[in-house]
């Protein structure tokens, strides 16, 4: 019988029960705590431009459509009707006006409102029996959007957006605001893995000491060379509000020769310096820090690279944001996009897609070597053997508590380190142990009836 | 681009040049099966293009199930010859211990192309991929669509596309080639 108490306190000391990543007992929990709370990504605005638009994805087990509705709104409607409840729709993105079931011929608008049932009067004495009238599919508790990024929550009384990102914002606009316009999110690729969600939700965040040995094969080849771990130590790790990320440090202390050097032409410059704050201008410029992988708690992650795309040696950079979907506590669906800033030049854009397809994704040459990794960690957890351990995710902590580095004069949002440590996979798993820590309540079913 | 294949003249499989299509992709297929990827290279031409769409679910029909702008392949002779490169690493832990990997080549049909050198040819694979000794093996449906190239008097591969079988892949990444 698993001690979540005792769980959650070894994880606090930053000693974490290998069971974390294979026990049902904890993804069950999970499934209620975290997925039931936080705030999840759906989808970005970009894929679902026009009325009409949709695309179907899940938060676990649950199927939602993301949809614009006519009025151009967003609404994210749980995809089971009322009636019988199959599925609405089944296929994974489209543009209609309705949803029709397959079963019986319930009909919805895209905005979820109930509006056909095939023999209303005849069957079921028209709306004194069955109302249709202010009746939908179930639309998802919350939803909110920043950046484009379409979030919902499956907790009535969650946070505000924006106070749950809270300062984590400030890393979302790096990745996602370089124009008044914002990026076009093209994906997913999706395929499924044998490793438990956290494990790459934790590397993205904070895990900078496995790129020189993880990713040597990348350097090997001078496909990107500042992987080697005497660069990569130079890098700080932040965290801020609802996440935290890696950083490479850059060669100068100039803002725009800092994003040349990495390969963003002077058009995509001169938006992102008017677009970003100060502190993205010092960030970026005077300290030096360009930001590559982060997440954002639970599962939501982020990365962005530079490596060389042709033969003549040409350095161009991709942003790719990722989705740990937990299908159970030993399978992962990774949803992989590649994001783009709508107004960058159609050669940039074709030339970081190359990037991105050779560096992560499906195919992607530094991907496919985490997920070794990571269903490796899976597969062995899941023993006797392994439920006696306690894996030691302390670096950069000693023994008595106290930090072997103090954080560096950060001249952004949170706190930030400078070298290899643990600190945001702490971080991050010290908000999971948060939302793991609350109890369960009693959510009443809605009925149609009433 | 897509290859097409409409209104264009079919080779029997009686045909001189099919028997010649045929060897040409069962030796590639050992090749790959036996990790040969360096002897593999030399089977393409420099302008290769190698391409496999992400397929998604869509209603009504299988025309629009692939995805225009996201592939799991979008390759040229450069981005190949990386892929290579890094599997002869010491470092290329994806296939470090190596899958044992037999690819399956069927249905293999073949037209004439543009110009005399050139013949198309469409097939079915199957790939079956067992990694270590713990999880189930995979396996990759798909079809392939190639556009090949006489170079010299030898066949060159000088444009593939694959499409896979499935909208959500199984297989936990595509360290292996199609």
């Amino acid at each position: 019988m698993m001690n979540l108490q005792r769980v959650i306190e070894d994880v606090q000391k930053g000693m974490i029960p290998a069971k974390l990543y294979s026990d049902p007992e904890i993804f069950a929990i999970e499934r209620r705590r975290v997925f039931g709370h936080a705030w999840l990504f759906l989808a970005h605005e970009s894929e679902i431009r026009d009325p009409g638009d949709y695309v179907v994805r899940r938060i676990v087990d649950d199927s939602f459509i993301v949809c614009r509705d006519e009025d151009g709104e967003v609404r994210v409607l749980f995809n089971m009707c009322l009636h019988r409840g199959m599925q609405v729709c089944r296929s994974e993105i489209g543009n209609t006006s309705h949803f029709r079931c397959p079963y019986h011929a319930w009909t919805y608008s895209n905005s979820g409102d109930l509006v056909g049932v095939p023999f209303h009067r005849d069957a079921y004495g028209g709306e004194e029996g069955l109302k249709k009238q202010g009746v939908g599919l179930l639309p998802a508790p919350r939803v909110a959007t920043y950046a484009g990024l379409i979030f919902a929550s499956l907790d009535a009384n969650a946070p505000e957006l924006s106070d749950y990102l809270g300062d984590f914002r400030f890393y979302l606009d790096f990745y996602l605001r370089h124009s008044e316009e914002g990026p076009e999110f093209r994906g997913p690729q999706r395929f499924r893995v044998n490793a438990n969600w956290k494990i790459g939700a934790e590397n993205f965040a904070g895990d900078t000491y496995h790129t020189p040995h993880t990713h040597a094969s990348v350097a090997d080849i001078d496909l990107f060379s500042a992987t080697k771990a005497r660069k990569r130590k130079e890098g700080a790790l932040f965290f801020a509000g609802a996440g935290g990320g890696t950083t490479y440090k850059l060669p100068t202390a100039n803002f725009r020769e800092n994003l040349l050097h990495i390969g963003y032409p002077d058009g995509m410059i001169n938006r992102m310096e008017s677009i970003w704050s100060p502190e993205h201008h010092t960030m970026i410029g005077q300290a030096g820090f360009m930001p590559s992988a982060a997440t954002l708690l639970p599962n939501l992650s982020f990365v962005h690279n530079w490596p060389i795309v042709n033969s003549e040696g040409l350095t161009t950079p991709f942003i790719s944001v990722r989705l740990w979907q937990p299908v159970s506590a030993t399978e992962t669906e990774v949803l992989s996009w590649f994001v783009v800033d709508q107004n960058a030049p159609e050669w940039y854009k074709t030339s970081s897609y190359k990037a991105y397809i050779m560096c992560f994704g499906t195919s992607g040459m530094f991907e496919q070597d985490d997920v070794e990794n990571w269903t490796s960690i899976t597969a062995v957890s899941k023993g006797l053997m392994a439920d006696r351990l306690n894996l030691n995710s302390r670096m950069g902590l000693k023994r008595d508590g106290s930090p072997v580095n103090e954080p560096i004069d950060w001249p952004a949002p949170g706190r930030a380190y400078q070298g290899f440590g643990e600190y945001n996979q702490r971080d991050l798993l010290g908000l999971w142990c948060d939302l793991m820590s609350k109890d369960d309540i009693e959510i009443p079913r809605i009925s149609t009836l009433d | 681009m897509r290859l097409i294949l409409d209104g264009r003249k079919t080779l029997s499989s009686v045909n001189e040049r099919y028997g010649q299509v045929v060897d040409f992709l069962y030796h590639e297929a050992e090749l790959l099966d036996s990790c040969r990827h360096r002897e593999w290279l030399e089977l393409l031409t420099d302008d290769i293009t190698y391409q496999a769409p992400v397929r998604i679910t869509t209603a009504h029909s299988l025309s629009d199930s692939a995805l225009s702008d996201m592939d799991h392949f979008d390759e040229d002779g450069y981005s190949l010859q990386k892929r290579v490169e890094r599997l002869e690493t010491e470092h290329a832990w994806a296939e470090d211990p190596p899958s044992r990997t037999r690819r399956f080549v069927t249905n293999i049909r073949c037209w004439l192309g543009d110009s005399p050198e050139e013949l198309l040819t469409r097939c079915n694979l199957l790939l079956f991929r067992s990694r270590g000794d713990i999880g189930p093996a995979d396996l990759l449906s798909a079809q392939r669509t190639d556009l090949l190239r006489d170079e010299g008097g030898s066949l060159r591969l000088a444009r593939r596309e694959i499409l896979l079988d499935e909208s959500v892949l199984r297989t936990q990444n595509l360290a292996v080639f199609l």
